[in-house]
């Protein structure tokens, strides 16, 4: 009798916490995006879905969440909500050497100015940094930013201090590289970039071998040989699936070879090398974008595997702007928005095999993007200085960086001033 | 013989380059624009004709073929460069620091997509560290960087630096004023926390002593907002106008209504700069401030790291807050040109006048449902937004949002 008694307090008492919590639990979201239409390539959703945030995470996704339960209800109506966008190409190592060239100098830029008003939540720094300065870079910036930066680091060992540094074959050190990667900041660095080397392919191959070691991709700049060093035998011989090519639709033939050929067809080896698992990426930059490659490219069929900018002084005013104008462009030459949501969110999380990003899945950190698409009558440059006109483009209405609103372009997320 | 076939060369040269000179005498035109340049008076279709880096006509129906490029803005305001003169941009690698610090921002990150030309550096350096400044950030941007010399000898080095008398010599910013005559125009007093009034009568000698403007910004806590006003001389600036903070008093009294004192200094010339920054821009005072007449002579932004994404933005997102607030694009665009290049004391800058450096803004204005946030998170709705459609710095182009000056892309 006493002993179920005790049974009946316990289980009573059981139910009584059980309910407590899930009360606790169905109050507790901090943010609910309510009546957006959600993308989440990774779980497939592309439809009208609210999301919920609760403790800087990813809570509930799902149709007609309940508004009682939220502390602050933001009306998306008319958006989309996306993962927050990852820019897998930037160069954000800005620093007081005013002789360098991007690493710790003048041609990089602070990330936060730039990413959260395009809706990118995380930003892959491409190779600014070597294993030599990398620790300062991620002083100066990895820790100071609110921009989630992650980092490919460069084969030199000194980054991209200046063009000739780039040359020293003696300090690409895949041991040292590789070191860096797995046994100091596996958290932060997802790849080795190989860029701006003027010789043959013993700088790809020395960051390969820093890959194998660490087990992680490579991403490749082939873009200043004299002549041009064959992108094929690159592809074919040289990279693994899974490695990156960057600067997918430069054209400067003297010193690149280019994906199309001079009669506007996709070279065939283009789409076995994507077949066989290299990644192509977009890296816009200030000179690497160009539509006499771009649009016939996505016309035959050859899509980039990433959108991403190439983020540093001499693109962020041109052509390139931010990553939803790169993406705008995209939309422009008839991709849908499905398409290059995915190769800004889920994709390039895949390519650097960080799993966790690019998704909304519950549990995962809350870096949201909300956007409107604009109807209307825009033009879109490349660093030809030629216009390619597009009626819609993306805008960044919120962004959502670890459940902290961090950008809200019309105040979606704001009281009237003059509400009681 | 010699002598004479060298003349033959020499003439017929001149008279080549001439003839080329003469057959198309511009290098840009922006042709079919709305011209408002509230310093000339200008406010209708016209075209602006731009040579050698200068302005070098603005009137109706210029010929297109006296220009080596034409671009078609109809549809779009030409204005003047627009003029910030509130920024935080001696940025550096120093950690949680404005002057030479990851605090300020890198101007052309912001600079120029939202149309503006010059800023002015609000006493991010002091005299002890302008020429790194200048080194580092000035003489490298695209954007014409101008500044107010802090009276601190390190500017915003910290709270330390800020708050040693010591440190404040009149004679060393008067000196470094003079030695950098095109680039420093005021002096600024910001941030002290003590009672004592040498730090800002320092400053006000110093701005004397070199016939330039002071600038004041708000963190004085201890002295009052009358005082400062009172001490003020014409021309001189107070910045952060709009501001409800607990380190200065707010310009609207608890009923709303526009302080007397305020009236008085704004009657006797001092000169309300908006200065929005982080905390410094408020709907409930700067409405019923711009309902008494109390606008800002200028829309400095008071850029820097936690501004720039928060209910700032851009200094052309400010600007659309007024035309929110019912004030006319003309009235804005005053406000974003001349009269703060003359509140700085540079006649040259803000307007479109025939030998002006060619800095010039082509804007349109959106039509849609926008929301605009002040600095306590409060918005009020608007129908019309700027946007820069172009941006030109001296002749060149260094913004073009839809490609208006680009080629069209053949296949």
């Amino acid at each position: 009798m006493f002993v179920s008694k005790l049974r009946l307090i316990s289980s009573l008492l059981i139910c009584l916490l059980f309910s407590f919590s899930h009360h606790v639990h169905a109050q507790s979201i901090d943010i609910l995006l309510k009546g957006g239409h959600v993308i989440d390539p990774k779980n497939k959703i592309d439809g009208v879905m609210d999301v919920a945030i609760t403790d800087n995470k990813i809570s509930q996704v799902a149709a007609s969440i309940p508004v009682t339960n939220a502390k602050k209800v933001i009306d998306a109506k008319g958006l989309y909500v996306t993962p927050g966008l990852l820019d897998m190409h930037v160069h954000v190592y800005p620093g007081n050497d005013l002789d360098a060239y991007i690493a710790n100098g003048p041609t990089s830029v602070a990330p936060d100015g730039f990413t959260f008003r395009a809706g990118v939540t995380t930003v892959v720094d491409a190779g600014s940094s070597g294993w030599r300065n990398f620790r300062q870079f991620k002083e100066q910036t990895i820790d100071k930013a609110q921009t989630r930066v992650l980092a490919l680091i460069n084969i030199v060992g000194w980054g991209m201090v200046g063009r000739f540094e780039e040359q020293d074959v003696a300090d690409m050190n895949p041991v040292m590289t590789s070191h860096m990667i797995k046994t100091l900041f596996p958290d932060i660095i997802v790849g080795i970039k190989a860029a701006h080397y003027w010789g043959d392919f013993t700088q790809v191959d020395r960051a390969v071998e820093a890959g194998k070691i660490a087990n992680v991709p490579v991403m490749v700049d082939f873009g200043e040989h004299e002549p041009p060093n064959s992108i094929e035998s690159l592809f074919m011989q040289h990279l693994r699936p899974g490695d990156i090519f960057t600067h997918t639709y430069s054209y400067g033939p003297t010193k690149r070879e280019t994906v199309v050929d001079e009669n506007g067809k996709v070279k065939p080896f283009i789409f076995a090398a994507q077949k066989r698992g290299i990644i192509f990426d977009v890296g816009h930059g200030g000179g690497a974008f160009s539509w006499r490659q771009a649009v016939p490219s996505i016309q035959q069929g050859f899509k980039p595997d990433v959108i991403s900018t190439d983020l540093h002084t001499q693109s962020m005013n041109g052509g390139m702007k931010d990553l939803s104008n790169v993406m705008s462009k995209f939309m422009a030459m008839g991709m849908s928005l499905q398409e290059v949501v995915a190769r800004s969110t889920w994709g390039p999380a895949n390519v650097i095999n960080r799993k966790e990003l690019g998704n909304l899945t519950v549990g995962s950190d809350a870096d949201v993007a909300v956007f409107s698409l604009r109807k209307g009558d825009f033009g879109f440059i490349d660093i030809r200085g030629t216009r390619l006109k597009g009626t819609q483009k993306l805008e960044t209405e919120l962004t959502i960086r670890a459940g902290k609103i961090v950008w809200d372009l019309n105040g979606i997320s704001t009281p009237a001033w003059d509400a009681k | 013989m010699r002598m004479y076939r060298k003349t033959t060369i020499v003439v017929l040269s001149f008279f080549l380059s001439a003839a080329a000179t003469y057959g198309q005498p511009f290098e840009l035109l922006l042709q079919n624009g709305h011209v408002i340049d509230p310093a000339n008076g200008i406010d209708a279709k016209m075209d602006v004709a731009i040579a050698g880096g200068k302005v070098s006509k603005v009137a109706a129906n210029i010929p297109p073929s006296d220009a080596k490029r034409v671009i078609d803005v109809a549809g779009y305001y030409v204005c003047p460069g627009l003029i910030d003169i509130h920024t935080h941009v001696f940025v550096g690698a120093k950690p949680e620091t404005f002057a030479d610090g990851s605090l300020s921002i890198s101007p052309d990150d912001i600079t120029l997509k939202a149309g503006i030309t010059t800023v002015v550096d609000a006493g991010t350096s002091g005299w002890r560290n302008f020429p790194v400044f200048k080194d580092q950030v000035i003489d490298r941007s695209k954007t014409r960087i101008l500044a107010f010399l802090n009276i601190a000898g390190s500017g915003m080095s910290g709270k330390t630096t800020q708050e040693n008398l010591s440190d404040m010599e009149v004679g060393k910013v008067v000196e470094t004023i003079q030695a950098y005559p095109g680039i420093i125009v005021g002096v600024k007093i910001g941030h002290y926390e003590g009672k004592d009034w040498i730090p800002f009568e320092n400053a006000l000698e110093a701005s004397n002593r070199s016939n330039v403007p002071l600038l004041v910004e708000c963190h004085l806590p201890q002295y009052s907002l009358e005082d400062q006003l009172k001490k003020m001389r014409p021309g001189d600036i107070i910045t952060h106008s709009f501001e409800k903070v607990s380190e200065r008093m707010s310009v609207v009294d608890d009923n709303k209504v526009v302080r007397p004192y305020v009236k008085e200094a704004q009657k006797r010339g001092i000169l309300f700069d908006l200065g929005h920054g982080g905390a410094g821009f408020w709907f409930s005072e700067a409405i019923p401030a711009l309902q008494q007449g109390l606008a800002p002579n200028s829309f400095g932004t008071d850029l820097h790291r936690f501004s720039m994404n928060a209910g700032m933005k851009d200094m052309l997102n400010v600007m659309s807050k007024y035309l929110a607030m019912g004030m006319s694009k003309e009235d804005v665009l005053l406000r974003a040109t001349w009269l703060p290049a003359k509140s700085i004391r540079r006649e040259d800058l803000g307007n479109l006048r025939e030998g002006a450096t060619a800095d010039v803004a082509v804007l349109s204005i959106r039509d849609g449902n926008f929301g605009f946030i002040d600095a306590g998170g409060n918005r009020i709705n608007g129908t019309k937004k700027f946007e820069a459609e172009l941006t030109i710095r001296e002749g060149k182009i260094v913004w073009d949002l839809n490609g208006i000056s680009a080629t069209k892309f053949v296949k």
